[in-house]
């Protein structure tokens, strides 16, 4: 019983790093209806790009995060504009497909000057542990569950009380009306991918700070579980992906704890099943979403 | 000529796997299961050969069999999904049976070495090529009979009712049932079909590979299933073959020259045709031109 | 008139005197792409590198008494299999006699499996190219194929060799837990085939293990099972990336075994990149340190030509050597190709022993190789020597 606890609460923390990817995605999503495939390479690019301060001077971890934080937006700009803003909106298979080359891309480029090698990164609370008694919580993984909760509040505020929120909005439900209105559709698409980007630029540094490392290993799990939180979470609903990413870390590590590691992933992939059978629609469908 | 020969084989390989994408990605769907049939194909047709001393051409038959028997049944559940979420479903699915691979084992022993999948490690000594002896030319005449007689399959669908049938589901479904097209029979047969194209396909890869495990079937897999037809356009089967040549010899062999900038260039030049050509190699303009560049003005 | 004659007969002699200069050309071929890229540049360093030094001390003799130079080439195959093929069918195509890779275990299998099997067997269509593999180490590929040889360390004698040490130095020592990284062939099997099996002979009870992905990052759960087992040892048979992501939970669990053993392949730069603090003190069994003049003075080529050296490149620089001996104690023609590959194949297989940079290195029946090898032990940022069993 113990055990089962502290299972669930270890991957419930974890689930915070998910969650964060997942924002992103499901963020692109509900005001594009496209994917971006690149988007966790570019946020762990970001967090690539962070360390590029340290080459330059000795500076304490909360500077390489805004460095990153930077780097995630400059990213997204241009993820934006070599997949999203010259390729007809008639075309969706093309910007998959684009996103997908620069996935591979920011991949390669990472490998390239990194030399494959994985990459210390610094980290916040890294030797935080909050115990009570048997249990034990990652004081690094409330700071990134923290960060979420942040990110989703700002997000939400961005939307809901600003003007490029309202654009953003209008945008996503009717982009030619409100291209009428005098919206201009690609600059408010452009600050999508860039406060996307942004974001991303946090959460793969957080990713490297509570993995302890960088990788280029790190880009094809996040991404795949990132695309399966989004759906679950329903797609563009921002707390619906925190959700589902706290849900989905907390369900694959007790899975993992009774069916061991070789099965876990296939039961990730059966919860999805699950969803998309009985609530295709995800845990939270927003309002006026359509598909 | 033996480099060529192997070049060949896997062009024709990759073109089967785009093929299969194909025939689904016409409908509509976009699908990243191919890569599982394509894993099905292959440890069934291997199996068969390794184990219960098969003929490759049955044991391929039993795998196209396979294919399209799990298609169909991955088929009616994905009509209830679209769009990203059919993406992701499909990627769960494919990374489904690579997990499922990933487990299985099923190892008879013969004589003193003990043949057979084994989980994590794989499926080795598939060798029903070099043990018959069969050319590396041999063998890619046998692959290409398959790859000819599919992609002939597919240009005949294109001309006929069928072809048109499936374009039309895939452009818009409603108009489509609304002209009396049922939805269910379309996309779970061109589902089936790719299915077991996949089979076939993947049963030729683990007999010219000789080993296969179970990240051989990987999400990149899956990824470049769908890009086949998509980069190369998929107003014709030729794009996709077009898109295998240029993927397979031009990128990964063509440029080997270029050394460590081969493999930005990937990536790089996937983005920029994509953005050049939206519609992929042989979009319908150029497939027009082609037509009347070859067959004379034909039209009004 | 006579001048113009002169540097006519002047211009073929020297064109005469270039034509004299024969090449042999030994091909190479790696991961120079993806995660894995560092071990491909530093073979091809280390090949360039010993290239270098046999040509200078005028090359390989042939069969007809001349001198030939050697030419390295070396291709990337992205630790993929089919690429992996390709490529190898692209070297026999050319006139390279022999080739020294691959990289990736996954690429070594499906690989030898396309060469001819039995050099006997006329029927089999396979590939009849020698392969003499510097990097791929998982468990007994080289059987698969007459024409494969490995040089690669024997995990079985340098584990066992490393719970017998432990034993006799700790006597107070009794329990061993296993991490494994559960997906990727050869670290699997290291630790289920490997030191589980050479801990428990050599007197420790195995207290359990736990087991991980290749690309996992949670280790919370594994790391518990650890902290509840409290062996005295913690062996992790995992890659760098996994390793320091296991040690860097066990410190903040507060798991502190009294050993630490990990794999052979990961007593590289990469873990101490990675996490040096904490992988302080773990013992590694590996088959290269500089430890000897030989050792230092390959060291010191292969950084001429920007490459590392550590226990996979040195195997590529040992076989150049040994591939230089064979070729002459064969007698290579340098003019027949196919020729010249069967001969080489022979020499191969003929071998007994063969030079390391560590010592002799004896070779098995089924072409592997049972290298020399020492404990190494990381210090600060460095792997250091700790002892040296032979």
């Amino acid at each position: 019983m113990l055990d089962l606890l502290q299972a669930v609460m270890d991957g419930v923390l974890f689930g915070a790093t998910y969650a964060l990817i997942g924002i992103g995605f499901t963020l692109v999503f509900g005001v594009m209806h496209k994917i971006n495939m690149a988007y966790a390479a570019a946020s762990i690019g970001g967090a690539y790009g962070g360390l590029l301060i340290l080459k330059v001077m000795a500076a304490p971890a909360w500077v390489v995060f805004l460095c990153a934080f930077a780097a995630g937006g400059v990213l997204g700009y241009a993820v934006y504009v070599t997949c999203f803003h010259f390729i007809p909106l008639s075309s969706p298979l093309a910007t998959l497909m684009s996103t997908v080359g620069m996935l591979l891309l920011i991949d390669e480029i990472i490998v390239h000057v990194t030399a494959g090698m994985p990459q210390n990164y610094p980290a916040l609370f890294d030797d935080v542990m909050w115990r009570a008694g048997e249990f034990s919580l990652r004081g690094d993984l409330l700071l990134v569950f923290g960060v979420s909760v942040l990110c989703m509040i700002g997000l939400l505020a961005l939307l809901y009380r600003t003007k490029l929120g309202l654009a953003t909005r209008a945008v996503s439900q009717q982009a030619v009306a409100a291209q009428l209105c005098g919206i201009r559709v690609g600059r408010v698409n452009a600050m999508t991918f860039v406060i996307a980007g942004l974001l991303g630029g946090i959460a793969g540094a957080l990713i490297g700070a509570s993995v302890g490392m960088l990788s280029p290993l790190l880009t094809t799990p996040l991404t795949v579980k990132g695309l399966i939180v989004t759906v679950i979470g329903g797609l563009g609903s921002i707390p619906g992906a925190i959700i589902a990413g706290l849900l989905v870390g907390g369900f694959e590590n007790v899975l993992q704890l009774y069916r061991g590691v070789a099965e876990r992933d296939l039961y990730v992939m059966l919860l999805l099943f699950v969803f998309l059978v009985f609530r295709p629609g995800g845990l939270f469908t927003p309002r006026g979403a359509r598909d | 000529m033996d480099f060529y020969f192997g070049l060949v084989q896997l062009v024709g390989v990759h073109t089967l796997l785009g093929l299969s994408a194909y025939i689904v990605l016409l409908t509509g769907q976009v699908t990243l299961a191919q890569a599982g049939f394509f894993a099905i194909g292959a440890y069934v047709a291997g199996m068969l050969t390794v184990l219960a001393g098969w003929h490759l051409v049955p044991a391929l038959g039993v795998s196209a069999l396979a294919g399209a028997i799990t298609a169909c049944a991955v088929g009616f559940p994905a009509l209830r999904v679209k769009g990203l979420m059919l993406v992701i479903a499909t990627l769960a699915f494919g990374e489904g049976v690579r997990l499922f691979f990933f487990n299985f084992d099923y190892q008879i022993a013969k004589g003193e070495i003990k043949l057979g999948p084994v989980g994590g490690e794989g499926f080795r000594q598939i060798r029903f090529f070099p043990e018959n002896g069969w050319s590396t030319f041999e063998v890619m005449l046998f692959i290409w009979a398959f790859v000819v007689a599919i992609m002939a399959l597919l240009w005949w669908f294109d001309r006929s009712r069928y072809g048109a049938v499936l374009r039309a589901v895939g452009e818009d479904e409603a108009a489509a049932q609304s002209v009396g097209i049922n939805l269910t029979a379309v996309k779970v047969s061109a589902m089936t079909v790719g299915g077991a194209i996949a089979g076939i396909g993947g049963g030729l890869y683990a007999h010219y590979t000789t080993h296969i495990e179970h990240s051989s079937f990987n999400v990149l897999v899956a990824t470049f299933a769908i890009a086949y037809p998509i980069v190369g356009g998929l107003s014709s089967v030729f794009g996709t073959l077009l898109a295998v040549v240029f993927v397979q010899a031009l990128l990964v062999e063509g440029l080997r020259d270029l050394g460590d900038w081969r493999n930005l260039l990937f990536g790089a030049l996937i983005v920029l045709a994509m953005n050049l050509r939206p519609r992929g190699f042989l979009d319908p303009q150029a497939l027009g031109s082609l037509k009347r560049l070859f067959g004379g003005d034909r039209s009004a | 008139m006579k001048k113009l004659a002169l540097a006519v007969a002047l211009a073929f002699a020297a064109g005469g005197a270039l034509a004299q200069e024969k090449t042999i050309k030994i091909a190479g071929f790696g991961a120079k792409s993806g995660v894995v890229r560092s071990f491909g540049i530093n073979s091809e360093a280390a090949m360039l590198a010993a290239a270098d030094v046999i040509n200078k001390q005028g090359g390989v003799k042939l069969a007809d008494g001349s001198k030939a130079k050697i030419a390295v080439e070396f291709y990337d195959d992205r630790c993929n299999a089919e690429e992996g093929i390709s490529v190898i069918r692209r070297i026999a195509g050319t006139d390279a006699v022999v080739a020294i890779g691959p990289t990736c275990s996954n690429v070594a299998e499906p690989l030898f499996g396309i060469l001819q099997k039995k050099v006997a067997d006329s029927g089999d269509s396979g590939l009849q190219f020698p392969v003499f593999t510097d990097v791929a180490i998982k468990v007994g590929l080289a059987r698969i194929s007459e024409w494969a040889f490995r040089n690669v360390p024997n995990e079985m004698t340098m584990y066992s060799s490393v719970f017998y040490w432990l034993h006799q130095k700790h006597p107070g020592l009794k329990t061993v837990y296993g991490g494994v990284e559960d997906d990727f062939a050869h670290s699997r099997a290291s630790w289920h085939v490997v030191m589980k099996d050479r801990a428990q002979a050599n007197g420790f009870a195995v207290a359990g293990e736990s087991k991980w992905l290749l690309n996992d990052t949670n280790f919370a759960t594994q790391v518990r099972e650890m902290k509840k087992a409290n062996a005295d040892i913690v062996a992790i048979a995992a890659h760098p990336f996994t390793t320091c992501g296991v040690l860097k939970e066990m410190q903040r669990q507060g798991v502190k075994p009294k050993i630490l053993v990990g794999l052979t392949s990961s007593s590289s730069l990469e873990t101490l990149q990675g996490c040096a603090k904490q992988a302080q003190g773990m013992i590694i069994p590996t088959s290269f340190a500089p430890v000897s003049k030989e050792g230092k003075y390959a060291a010191e080529q292969t950084a001429k030509f920007k490459g590392n050296a550590d226990l996979h490149s040195m195997a590529a620089w040992e076989n150049m050597f040994i591939l230089k001996q064979v070729m002459e104690s064969e007698k290579i023609t340098g003019k027949d190709v196919q020729g010249d590959r069967r001969k080489i194949r022979e020499g191969l297989a003929k071998l007994k022993v063969t030079k390391g940079l560590l010592g002799d290195t004896k070779r098995t029946d089924d072409r592997e190789a049972d290298k020399p090898y020492l404990f190494v032990q990381a210090k600060g940022n460095d792997w250091v020597v700790l002892h040296n069993p032979l």
